[in-house]
Formats: C-alpha cells, sequence, structure tokens
C-alpha cells in the first residue's frame, strides 16, 4: 500500500489513554479509583437519580493540585464551560475508532491490497465489445449510448493508496467506511479519454472485472456497488469483510487515473466534454452555436485525479493538531444528526475537513483550538459566509492561466475550490442544501451563545430528521414524472452535463421555482438528497444465481424526492399574492409566471394590480395555501400533475375538527367564545348596584386560552326534550330520552376592589361571597336581561348561547386559610390543602391563562399543538393523570424553548415534537422550565436547576416550572404518578416512529388515527358503556356513524332556560368508580383496610382478600342504565 | 381464581362465615339480582376504659365495610328488625370525637363521593345490639318497596338537588352573618363598655383596646434578620490570612465541576453520549 507507513503514524500520534470496550463495563472500577479523590461522591447515584453534592468545608477549599489547575486554565481557555468540555470528550470517546479495532482494520486492509494485486489480467477488446464479460456480471452503469471509440483491457491497478478520512483518525462510528484509490495503470487509458464518458466507461468496466473476481473470495462477507457521492457515472466497490466483523468497516474501492493523464486545461468549468453529436446523436441547434459546457462533468473526472494531493493537504494541516482532528469529527456528529452529509450532493465530512483547512489557512482557526472551538468557528463562518455568491478557494498561486472564480459561479450554485484551484469541492451540492446548511449553522450559534445549559444535547446529541424539522413536508413521486419536467424545463444542456440524471438536472430550477412562489410564506425549502443506492453484488461466493446480480439501478428507483418547507407564520395569513399595476411592464411576467391564476383587481386604494387569490376562509386552510402553491406551480410550469405531488400538511387536523365542519380546526370557534367572554366583562366592568366594583375579570378555563380539544357551541335546547324546572328556570336530563348534549360552563374570575369590610374568618368570608354571587345574579338580570343562577361558590351565566361560570374572589382569602395561630398567639402562615387549592384557582390558573392567551397571539399554531397533544394523551385513556394545564404547559414549552427547532408553525409538525419531547425528557432529574413571557434570566434558571434537585424527593415524578410558579410545580401536584407518566413515555416512544413512518411515506400517510387509538389489552376490567348515555360519543377518536339526538336546536329558540351544564354520566361514574378502588389499594391501618374486602380462612389463618365479584358487581350496579357489560379478563386477576 | 372463589363463600355460608375477630359477618347485597355479597362486619361498639367516646355504650353497634349505595336511611331501615334504631352515623373513618354533627350547611359543604364507609348504629334498646350481632342476611340495600337510585337515576336527580334554591341561600347566609357580626360584637365589646362591677383604669388615651399590631411569625423572622445584618457588620472580614486566602477561592466552582462531573457519569450510565 502506497503512504501506509505514513497512515500508521498517524495512527499513532492519536493514541488515546481511554480504550473503548473496557469503558462500557468499566464504570465501577474508575469510581474506585476515583474514590479516594471524591468520598462524598463515590457512591453511584441511586437509580439514575442524580443525587445534590455535599462538599465538606476542607474538601470545597482544598488548594487545586497542579494538574486540576492546567485542567481549568484549559476549560478556561479552550471550552465554554467545564460540563461542555467533559461532555465533549465524552462524546468523542464514544464516535472515535479504538486501536483494537483499528488493528482488525488494517489486517484487514492488508488481505485487500493482496488480493487486489493478483486479479489475473484481460487481453484488450473494444470498448463496445464486452463479450469477454464473464456471464451475469453486469456493468454498474447505464451505457446510454452504449456505442463509444476506444479499447479496453483490464491490469491490475499500479498502485493501491488509502485515502480519506480513516488515515487522518477523523473518522466516526458507526459506519466506518475506509477508501481505497486504485491507480489504473497507463496502458488501460488512451488519449481523449476524457471525452464522452470513455473514461467512466473503462472505470465501470474495470470495477466489474475485479468485482467479479474478488466476490468468489471467501474473505469477503459482502461485495457490492455504490456510487460516489451518489454520482451515477461512478461507480466505486464496497466490500465487507465476512464474519463477526462484517459491521466493523466498510472498504470503498476507487479506480483513479494514473497523475498527470488528464490536462486540467480541458476539464475547465467552461469547457464541454460530452458532444452533443454523441449523446443525442445530432449536433446543437443551429449550427455554429457552441457546445454547451459540461461543469458536472469535467469535475467528476477531476475529483478522481485529485483524491491523493487532498489527502496530502489534509494530513499536513491536520496531521498533528489533535484539537482539529476533534473538531472535525465534532463537525461531522453535527452534520450528521442533521441529515446533511448523506445522499447525493450532500455537506459531506469531507468538505468539511477541508473548510477547516481552509479556515487554518486563512489564520482563522489556530491549530492549538480545541475541538469545540473549531466547531464553533467553523459554524460561524458558516453562519456568515454564503458560498453562493462569495466562492472561496484554497488555492494561493495567482497564476493568470488559472480559471476565475466567476467562471465557477457561473456553472455551479456553491462554489469552494481546492488547491489546484482547477476542482469546485462543492460541485454537487445545491444552493438549498447550503442554505439548509447556512440555516443551520446560524441557529446553533444563536443556540451557543444564549448560554443555554444543555447546548451541548440539543447541539450533537438531538437528531433532526426531515419530518420533525420542518413545517410542510411534500413528497414528488414517481420520479419518472421529473423527466417530462427536464424536457418542459428544457435542461437539455444540464442532462448532458448530468450524464442523463434528471433528478439532478430539474432539482435546482424546481427548488428556485418553488421558493419564487412561496414567497414570503416561506422560511426555508429544502430537499431530501437522493439516497446512494447500494446494488447487491451477492452477499455469498460462487456459485450465485444470476438473479442476484441486479442492474445498475435507474433514476427512477432513487424512490422519492421530499420538499420540506419552513414556513413564515406572519406570511400564512394573507390569501393574497399582490403583483404588479397592470400597466407596468413587469405585470407580464408576474402573469406568464402564475398562468391562469393571475387576475386584475381593483383595490381600495383605486390602484389595479395583477393579483392572485387563494381560496381560504379558515386558519387550518390558510396554513394550506403553499399546497395550493405549490401544485399550481408544479402543473402549470413542469407539468407534474396533481396526483404525483403528496403534500403532507394537515393530515393530523383531522382529528382536532369539529363534527360538522371540515374546513376548520376550531380556532375560529374558540375566537368566538373569547369574543363572547370579553363582552361579558365589559358587561361586569360597568355593573352598577354591587357593593364593591369589580377591579378585574380574569378568565381560567381552558377555551379561554385557546387549548380546548373541542370548541364550544352555542347552545340552543329544544325544550321538548327536557324536563323544565320553572322555578329555578332551568332545564333538567329526563329520564326516557338520551343524554343531553355535554355543556361546560367556562370558568372566570372576578375580582373585587378592596375593602377592610371583609370579615377575617374563612366560614364568613365564604358566606360574603356567596351573597355577591347572589347579588351578581341579581343584578346581571336585572341590567342586562341575562339568564343566569347563583350558588355558593359561582354564578353561571348564559350568555348568546355560551356559558359563563362566574367565581368572586377576595384576594385576602388564601392567607386567611393560611393562618395558623400557635399556642403563645403567634400568627403565623402555613400551606394548608385549601389555601394552596384556593390560590391555585383565583390566583395562578388565571395567570397562567392570560400567558398562554398571548403565547396564542405570538404563535397561532400554539392552539392546534397543544390541542391535538391533549387529545393524544386523552385518546390513550392517560388524561385522568395529567391536568389540562400541564400538558397546555408541556406544549408551550415547545414554542418558549424550540432548540433546536425553530417555533412550530404547522400542529402537525408541533405534535411530532410533543411526542419527542414527552418520550426523550429526563424527567427524574430536569424540571421542564417554561418560561412564559421571558421573565427568567438564565441565572434564575441555574439557581432552579440546583434548587430542583436538593428537593428532588419533596416534588411531583413530573415538574414543570414557570415564572410564576417557581418552586411547587402545582399543576403536576396530584398526579401523574410514576407508572402513568412511565405509560406515556412508552406510548410516546412508540407512536412517534410510527406516525413519523406514516407521514413519510410517499403513498399517502394511511389510517393517521393508528396512533391515537389506545391499547386495551393492558387493562383488568373493561367496562362497556351505553352510547345512549355518552353526550360526547361524538368525539370519539373513531368517530361513529351516527348518534343520538342531544336535544339541540339549529335555530335560537323560544327558550331561555338554563341548559343543562356539565352533566356527563361517564365522568359521574368515574368518580364515582376512582373512590372505591383507591380504598381498595389503601394499605390501611387497623380496620379501614377491611373496605371492600372479605375474609377468607386460607389455610390456618384469616385473611383479608378484596371482594373481587362483589366489587365487580357493584361497577354494574352504581352504573345502572349507563354500563352495558363488564368484562373480567379472570385469568389476569392475581390477587 | 374468581370460579374458585365463587363456590367457597356458599360452602362456607353454612357453617359461618369467616370474620375478623370480635366481629361478626352479615352479608349485604343490592338487591336480589346480584350473586356475590359484600360483608358487613359488626361488633357492638366498646372502648378502653378512661378513653372518652361520644357515642352511648352497649347500645351502639360499630359497623364496617358499608358499600358506597348503602344510605343511612336505608342501614336503618334494615336494622330495624333488630329493634328500634335511634340514630345512625356514617363515616370515612372510625371516629370516636366527631359525633353526629349539627347539621352543617348543605350549600358550604358538599357531601363527597360515597365509597366504603363505617357506621354508628344507636339502638334504642341493647337488646338491639345482640339481635344485630346474631342477624343471618343477606341483607337487600334495594327492594321493590324502598327502591335505592343508583346510575342514571341517581345523577339526575343528584343534579336536580345541586341547584340550590336562591333565597334559601340568602335566608342562610343571613343568618350566619347576623351571629357572625355578634360573636365579633361581643369579644370587642368587654374591654369597650365599662362596667360598674370593676374599677376602670383611665389613661391618656381614654379607656378602650390599645391598638396593637398582631405579633405574626412574619415580624418575628424580621426582627431576627435585623440583629443578624446587625452582627454581620460588626464581624471582622478578610482579617486573618485563611479569610484572605478563603475569599479568593471560589468553592462554588468546585461544587459545580463535582455536579457536572456526576451528571455526566448519569448521562454515560445511560448511554446518552451515542449520538445515533
Amino acid at each position: 500500500m502506497g503512504p501506509a507507513p505514513a497512515g500508521e503514524q498517524l495512527c499513532g500520534a492519536i493514541v488515546e489513554p481511554e480504550v473503548m470496550e473496557p469503558a462500557l463495563e468499566g464504570t465501577g472500577k474508575e469510581r474506585k479509583k476515583a474514590s479516594s479523590r471524591k468520598r462524598t461522591l463515590a457512591e453511584p447515584p441511586a437509580k439514575g437519580l442524580l443525587q445534590p453534592v455535599k462538599l465538606s468545608r476542607a474538601e470545597l477549599y482544598k488548594e487545586p493540585t497542579n494538574e486540576e489547575l492546567n485542567h481549568l486554565r484549559e476549560t478556561e481557555i479552550l471550552f465554554h464551560s467545564s460540563l461542555l468540555r467533559l461532555q465533549v470528550e465524552e462524546l468523542l470517546k464514544e464516535v472515535r475508532l479504538s486501536e483494537k479495532k483499528k488493528d482488525r482494520i488494517d489486517a484487514f486492509l492488508r488481505e485487500v491490497n493482496q488480493r487486489v494485486v493478483r486479479v489475473p489480467s484481460v487481453p484488450e477488446t473494444e470498448l463496445t465489445d464486452q463479450a469477454w464479460l464473464p456471464a451475469g456480471v453486469r456493468v454498474p452503469l447505464h451505457q446510454v449510448p452504449y456505442a463509444v471509440k476506444g479499447c479496453f483491457c483490464f491490469l491490475p491497478p499500479a498502485q493501491v493508496t488509502v485515502v480519506g478520512s480513516y488515515l487522518l483518525g477523523t473518522c466516526i462510528r458507526p459506519d466506518i467506511n475506509v477508501d481505497v484509490a486504485l491507480t489504473m495503470p497507463r496502458e488501460i487509458l488512451q488519449d481523449k479519454d476524457g471525452l464522452n464518458q470513455r473514461y467512466f466507461r473503462k472505470r465501470a468496466l474495470y470495477l466489474a472485472h475485479l468485482a467479479h473476481h474478488l466476490a468468489q473470495d471467501p474473505l469477503f462477507g459482502s461485495v457490492c456497488f455504490s456510487y460516489t457521492n451518489g454520482c451515477h457515472l461512478k461507480p466505486s466497490l464496497l466490500l465487507r469483510p465476512r464474519g463477526k466483523d462484517e459491521r466493523l468497516v466498510t472498504v470503498r474501492l476507487h479506480p483513479c487515473p494514473p497523475p498527470d493523464f488528464f490536462r486540467p486545461c480541458r476539464l475547465l468549468p467552461t469547457k464541454n466534454n460530452v458532444r452533443s453529436a454523441w449523446y443525442r446523436g445530432q449536433s446543437p441547434a443551429g449550427d455554429g452555436s457552441p457546445e454547451p459546457p459540461t461543469p458536472h462533468y469535467n469535475t467528476w473526472v477531476l475529483q478522481d485525479t485529485a483524491l491523493e494531493s487532498h489527502l496530502q493537504l489534509l494530513s499536513t494541516m491536520l496531521g498533528s493538531a489533535q484539537g482539529l482532528k476533534d473538531g472535525v469529527a465534532l463537525l461531522k456528529v453535527w452534520l450528521r444528526q442533521r441529515e446533511l452529509d448523506k445522499g447525493q450532493g450532500g455537506f459531506t465530512g469531507f468538505l468539511v475537513s477541508m473548510l477547516v483547512v481552509f479556515l487554518v489557512s486563512t489564520r482563522k482557526i489556530h491549530t492549538t483550538m480545541s475541538g469545540y472551538q473549531v466547531l464553533r468557528s467553523v459554524l460561524q463562518f458558516l453562519a456568515t459566509t454564503d458560498l453562493t455568491v462569495n466562492g472561496i478557494s484554497l488555492c494561493l498561486s495567482s497564476d493568470p492561466s488559472l480559471p476565475a472564480l466567476a467562471d465557477f459561479h457561473q456553472a455551479f450554485s456553491v462554489v469552494f475550490l481546492d488547491s489546484s484551484g482547477h476542482l469546485n469541492l462543492c460541485a454537487d451540492v445545491t444552493a438549498s442544501t447550503y442554505h439548509q446548511v447556512q440555516y443551520e449553522a446560524r441557529l446553533s450559534m444563536t443556540l451557543l451563545d444564549s448560554r443555554a445549559d444543555d447546548g451541548f444535547h440539543l447541539l450533537l446529541m438531538t437528531p433532526k430528521p426531515m419530518i420533525r424539522a420542518f413545517d410542510h413536508v411534500l413528497h414528488l413521486h414517481p420520479l419518472s414524472r421529473l423527466q417530462a419536467a427536464c424536457h418542459r424545463l428544457k435542461l437539455w444542456p444540464e442532462l448532458q452535463d448530468n450524464g442523463g440524471d434528471y433528478v439532478s438536472a430539474a432539482l435546482g430550477p424546481l427548488t428556485t421555482l418553488l421558493e419564487q412562489g412561496l414567497g414570503t410564506r416561506l422560511n426555508l425549502l429544502a430537499h431530501s438528497r437522493p439516497p446512494v443506492p447500494e446494488v447487491s453484488w451477492a452477499g455469498s461466493r460462487v456459485p450465485r444465481d444470476t438473479k442476484d446480480i441486479q442492474d445498475p439501478p435507474k433514476h427512477k428507483d432513487s424512490g422519492t424526492l421530499t420538499l420540506g418547507l419552513l414556513l413564515r407564520p406572519e406570511g400564512l395569513t394573507s390569501v393574497l399574492e399582490l403583483g404588479p399595476e397592470a400597466d407596468q411592464p413587469e405585470a407580464a411576467k408576474f402573469r406568464q409566471f402564475w398562468g391562469f391564476r393571475s387576475e386584475l383587481r381593483r383595490f381600495q386604494d383605486g390602484a389595479i394590480r395583477e393579483a392572485v387569490v387563494w381560496e381560504a376562509a379558515s386558519m387550518s386552510q390558510k396554513r394550506l395555501i403553499p399546497h395550493q402553491v405549490v401544485t399550481h406551480l408544479l402543473a402549470l410550469h413542469t407539468d407534474i400533475p396533481e396526483t404525483c405531488v403528496h403534500y403532507v400538511g394537515g393530515p393530523l387536523d383531522a382529528l382536532i375538527q369539529g363534527l360538522k365542519e371540515t374546513s376548520s380546526t376550531g380556532e375560529e370557534a374558540l375566537a368566538v367564545a373569547v369574543c363572547c367572554y370579553d363582552d361579558l366583562s365589559r358587561l361586569l366592568w360597568g355593573l352598577e348596584g354591587l357593593p364593591l366594583t369589580v377591579s378585574a375579570v380574569q378568565g381560567a378555563h381552558p377555551v379561554l386560552r385557546y387549548t380546548e380539544v373541542f370548541p364550544p357551541t352555542p347552545v340552543r335546547p329544544a325544550s321538548s326534550f327536557y324536563e323544565p324546572l320553572q322555578e329555578r328556570s332551568s332545564l333538567l336530563p329526563r329520564l326516557d330520552k338520551p343524554c343531553p348534549a355535554y355543556v361546560e360552563p367556562m370558568t372566570v374570575v372576578c375580582h373585587l376592589e378592596g375593602s377592610g369590610q371583609w370579615p377575617q374568618d374563612a366560614e364568613a368570608v365564604q358566606r360574603v361571597r356567596a351573597a355577591f354571587q347572589l347579588r351578581l345574579a341579581e343584578l346581571l338580570t336585572q341590567q342586562h336581561g341575562l339568564q343566569c343562577r347563583a350558588t355558593a361558590t359561582h354564578t353561571d351565566v348564559l350568555k348568546d348561547g355560551f356559558v359563563f361560570r362566574i367565581r368572586m374572589a377576595y384576594q385576602r382569602e388564601p392567607q386567611i386559610l393560611k393562618e395558623v395561630q400557635s399556642p403563645e398567639g403567634m400568627i403565623s402562615l402555613r400551606d394548608t390543602p385549601a389555601s394552596l387549592h384556593l390560590e391555585r384557582d383565583t390566583r395562578q390558573l388565571p395567570l397562567l391563562t392570560s400567558a398562554l392567551h398571548g403565547l396564542q397571539q405570538q404563535h397561532p399554531a400554539f392552539s392546534g399543538v397543544a390541542r391535538l397533544a391533549k387529545r393524544w394523551v386523552r385518546a390513550q385513556l392517560l388524561g385522568e393523570g395529567f391536568t389540562d394545564e400541564s400538558l397546555d404547559l408541556v406544549a408551550a414549552a415547545l414554542f418558549l424553548h424550540p432548540e433546536p427547532f425553530t417555533p412550530p408553525s404547522s400542529p402537525q409538525v408541533g405534535f411530532l415534537r410533543f411526542l419527542y419531547l414527552v418520550s426523550t425528557f429526563d424527567w427524574k432529574n430536569n424540571p421542564l422550565i417554561v418560561n412564559l413571557n421571558n421573565e427568567l434570566t438564565v441565572e434564575e434558571q441555574v439557581e432552579m436547576r440546583s434548587g430542583f434537585l436538593a428537593a428532588r424527593a419533596q416534588l411531583p415524578v413530573m415538574v414543570i416550572v414557570t415564572p410564576q410558579d417557581r418552586k411547587h410545580s402545582v399543576w403536576t401536584q396530584d398526579g401523574p404518578s410514576a407508572q402513568i407518566l412511565q405509560q406515556l413515555v412508552v406510548l410516546a416512544a412508540e407512536a412517534l416512529p410510527m406516525l413519523e413512518k406514516q407521514l413519510m411515506d410517499p403513498r399517502g400517510p394511511g389510517d393517521i388515527r393508528t396512533v391515537f387509538r389506545p391499547p386495551l389489552d393492558i387493562y383488568d376490567v373493561l367496562i362497556r358503556l351505553s352510547p345512549r348515555h355518552i353526550p360526547r360519543h361524538r368525539q370519539a377518536v373513531d368517530s361513529p356513524a351516527a348518534s343520538f339526538c342531544r336535544g339541540l336546536l339549529s335555530q335560537p329558540g323560544p327558550s331561555s332556560l338554563m341548559p343543562v351544564l356539565g352533566y356527563d354520566p361517564p365522568q359521574l361514574y368515574l368518580r364515582q368508580l376512582r373512590v372505591g378502588p383507591k380504598q381498595l389499594n389503601d394499605p390501611g391501618e387497623g380496620t379501614s383496610s377491611t373496605k371492600g374486602h372479605m375474609v377468607m380462612s386460607r389455610g390456618e389463618e384469616l385473611v383479608m382478600v378484596p371482594n373481587v365479584e362483589a366489587i365487580l358487581e357493584d361497577f354494574a350496579v352504581l352504573g345502572e342504565g349507563l354500563v352495558q357489560t363488564v368484562e373480567a379478563r379472570s385469568e389476569r386477576w392475581t390477587v | 381464581m374468581v370460579a374458585r372463589r365463587r363456590k367457597r363463600p356458599a360452602r362456607e355460608l353454612d357453617d359461618r362465615i369467616p370474620s375478623p375477630p370480635g366481629y361478626a359477618a352479615i352479608p349485604i347485597k343490592f338487591s336480589e339480582k346480584q350473586q356475590a355479597c359484600h360483608y358487613l362486619y359488626v361488633r357492638a361498639h366498646g372502648v378502653r376504659q378512661g378513653t372518652k367516646s361520644i357515642w352511648p355504650q352497649k347500645r351502639t353497634l360499630f359497623v364496617l365495610n358499608v358499600p358506597p349505595y348503602c344510605t343511612e336511611e336505608s342501614l336503618s331501615r334494615l336494622l330495624s328488625f333488630c329493634g328500634l334504631v335511634q340514630s345512625v352515623e356514617l363515616q370515612e373513618k372510625p371516629d370516636l370525637a366527631e359525633g353526629p354533627k349539627e347539621s352543617r350547611s348543605k350549600f358550604f359543604h358538599p357531601k363527597p363521593v360515597p365509597g366504603f364507609q363505617v357506621a354508628y348504629v344507636v339502638f334504642q334498646k341493647p337488646s338491639g345490639v345482640s339481635a344485630a350481632l346474631a342477624l343471618k342476611g343477606p341483607l337487600l340495600v334495594s327492594t321493590e318497596s324502598h327502591p335505592v337510585k343508583t346510575g342514571i337515576h341517581k345523577w339526575i336527580s343528584d343534579y336536580a338537588d345541586s341547584m340550590p334554591d336562591p333565597e334559601a341561600l340568602r335566608v342562610e347566609v343571613d343568618t350566619f352573618m347576623e351571629a357572625y357580626d355578634q360573636k365579633i360584637a361581643e369579644v370587642e365589646a368587654p374591654q369597650g363598655r365599662p362596667s360598674t362591677a370593676s374599677p376602670v383604669m383611665v389613661t391618656r388615651r381614654g379607656w378602650g383596646r390599645r391598638p396593637v399590631l398582631p405579633w405574626t411569625e412574619a415580624a418575628s423572622l424580621w426582627v431576627l434578620e435585623r440583629e443578624r445584618r446587625k452582627c454581620a457588620q460588626k464581624e471582622l472580614l478578610n482579617f486573618y490570612t485563611w479569610q484572605h486566602r478563603e475569599s479568593k477561592m471560589e468553592p462554588q466552582l468546585c461544587k459545580k465541576f463535582e455536579e457536572d462531573k456526576q451528571r455526566v457519569e448519569l448521562l454515560r450510565a445511560q448511554r446518552k453520549f451515542r449520538p445515533y
């Protein structure tokens, strides 16, 4: 092997003290070693729980050792914080290759080398005469057109060289690839081989012969073809060892020409090397016009010639600097988490290494920098430099014969020249890929600057798959349609250049078209990079069927082209595309762009302009305008019909749509209710005759913060359906009718102005409040003619069909409830359940409601996300464990702390991220901080985290911290229990990949409700209810086709009696059931354990066992009329 | 398992139903239709010497395990076969101190949803208790003549009951507040009004209650804090060499570093450093 000794030196240079394998089980051992220093810490964290650190005074003030001082100084200079340094070190340990494995790989490489050199040669034949190939061997290349001049003979490679990241020590696990360059002997090649794909044909034949011989060798577990960077003209041969090392390494063989065979001046981006006469069988239209340049073709040839010089450059620059190598490894992880490096035209690890070299040569990076600093500098550079406009070059010479940067900009969208000045390293990278890289770099930079505590995790450990990163996604399928599109867009020169790869040829114009059309609605458009196919050359040895050998993949086989749209919420509200005035010259261009959708319109200011108007009435339809734009433009300009465009933007909307309306996801209905509430609060403000005036009216109901799953509709009860109770002017449900429609009153808290007249006794305050409730009802009826009903704790008001429940609040009441007098007469304040409850309902809940209401104004998608999340949790039958507010706060966290993403602009992506958050968040060791209104400073958040650790044992399982509620996590105090939370985590972890798979399926998402159906097999008893008495029967995930009449009129009826409020038999039934089983589980002290139990003699002694049979019968008795059957899965009972 | 249990009570009914020591068991069912029974465990109410109990000894029957659908009325009816029942009190837990409360306002203290309860049944004569202990059963809570509402029936009637009469509420509030005002007036009055029986001390401010701040915890804490601050001002800082040295060191950093190490250790244990 060529520079192998040098490579071994390189390997030797990065000997690492840590060995991978023992590190996994060796944590215990390390601990023992460490225990001498930190005795207090030595106990392993109990059950994965972080313990608050307690250090004695002596340890706190111990003089640091020299070593520690050095370490600290390094950390201070080279890293952000010591935590980050530790994390980065751990990550590098995880991705780096161990010495042991390197030895095994080296041995394998030596074997490969021996075998490749021994492959027998073949006599010379014409290129078109491929009869010498053994039967069944296919050439891994589309030979179109087939006829080409030249001769081919096989000779063993002149030189076998290992190139690429393996030698540099920057390759990362898993998927270790070792690139091996095979220099073809000069005898194989002839002059003018650069023309008309001759070189590529020879290269492919060379590989085919090689593969045929290597496949018969027992050393290899699999031998198959792939394509270098997805370029279909350049196959490479993948070799994997047989046996247990099969997953360890993939060796890629790249044939390359002898050095200095091609003259670089023939391969400039302005030159043509694929003649139209040959490629299309005709000379270009209009004789005399020059042949179109073939920049991509030229680049592919040049790439093969430069393999070794690139390696030399990289090893001189990175060779001795460990920090730079770490940086490259980190950057590769960063790219990979964002799926930027894979596929055709990806921003590969090689590009990043070259970028580091560039930054070193421009002195933006110094060789002593740490990996973290390298990462930061590269991201900073990417974020601020637009290579699509200002290309960069590694070439230092100012030779006038070198091509100008402008030439490259003309031919390629992204320009980054190598040290020779001839080769554009970013030739395959499309502009939108680069913009995506830039966008990600910008996001990462803000994240790094924001001093967030877990920046490391968000930056390097969180995967960003397309479906979770982009608001809407669209699949183009089948891809063969793009061929027609290429013809429509007149992309023949590009096809010629790309050797017929119509996907790559059409990608650029397609994205430009859509970007222009979506305009202000769009933040970023990204496309998936077609995956690099692997053509199986069959895994097993001879004899093998010809079936195993596949033809080279066609372009349409690369599956689907997926485009991701990151929307801009402010642009989404408009249904109008405003064009130029009709008499302007640009008007024609506008008309041409939009086709028949462009209309002349007269506007209010008198202007007559071209304009496009999209049909969208509701918020959810407006969110889907991009769908209309995309299908219209694709059909108009590229002939891609609507059936080939699979737009995934709103399949989940169906779950939060109302019954009758399928056009809206409820934002409008919620807004109507909020409007009505605003009217009511105005009435309350202006109310005359109350002893104290109203000082504040605050909403305290999910409807009033836009997070009620099913928005309320105005109630118009049909009087015949109810039992009227005239003296209370109310309606009652009737026995002989189905259960009436469920009406939930919306809670409103009403504060009164301060006064010294209030009694200072809890019982008396209650009575005075009741008096206020009565008075309020009277006044509202007298002054505004509203139907009211007062009780001791609230007043129900019927207004425009909505029912509000007004609660009077006295701000000192919680304090009165807290007061405890000690025997000496000292008054101290102690939290009691009653005071906490009251404080929660009258103080914290209104604050939360208004904060989330504000959030909805900022992020219009919040409502949809929160409602989908709640819908899912409740559909999984876990709703009871989680309060409404806690789920709303989790949804709010997705908007307030979206890193590493941006705040979601569609319910779909928000819901996916909700599932991701729920399934990955470490509730044991972290509080979920929801920084509403940005009130918490970074220092406060750090303080909260440490306070959390100290108080972990007293806090609930799930802790959500907000600026208003910094210590107690009130919304999760009463649940969920650890088991319920665990169940939710498990379900979310299962639902997420399933849903993502459905949404990424180009054939349509299928049944989207699958993840919403709960698993029933985990339950011991199933109680089936009669739909007649379930008022919300139609809201089931699988909505029944028909249900019962619920006594509602479509028009306002004459009756103005108070409708039946909050009457939901299943809820009432559940409340009763919950009391029973809770007692059953009570361990009980003394006699209380008899509850629901019976005594049995088991052997000699008497034992208490739950009286299961009688309890099951109780279930039926308690729910008489509602319960259809009680199914006990008796085999599961183990009492 | 269920099948096995179904046979057992049937066999045991013949001789004697097992019960906790000291208790007798009475099977109880909701109605004829049910097959399995719950068991009331009953005992004569008795307390140790010296313990106070508001329930009359000898005449009181203590009942455990009363099913949720069993109301006070139905229990009274069921046990009236043993003797005239004076009162029935259902409670969440056995409790000696609380007696039959003066009826709490139904507006302000709504009844909680019942589960299994305990009951104190007071008979008019002690013979009732012994008769009840010998009761064989099974008792039926709901019969043709005295149906007990459950399910939909119960919820509808509960709904109707939940709508209070505003007039009744008003009257209750008024009476309570009158009583309250009177009580307040009584507390304040004795100091305010000179009585002829005792001599009055005449002060500069005139006679009457001196306005004093109530003694609260917050106030005393504030006083303590002020004392502490005073002490801190007097203390010498950076006087000794070790004080000087320590003031330059940052123990918080040391602590944070240890915390970070622990965090990383935990993540490593959870294999959280494998990026994909």
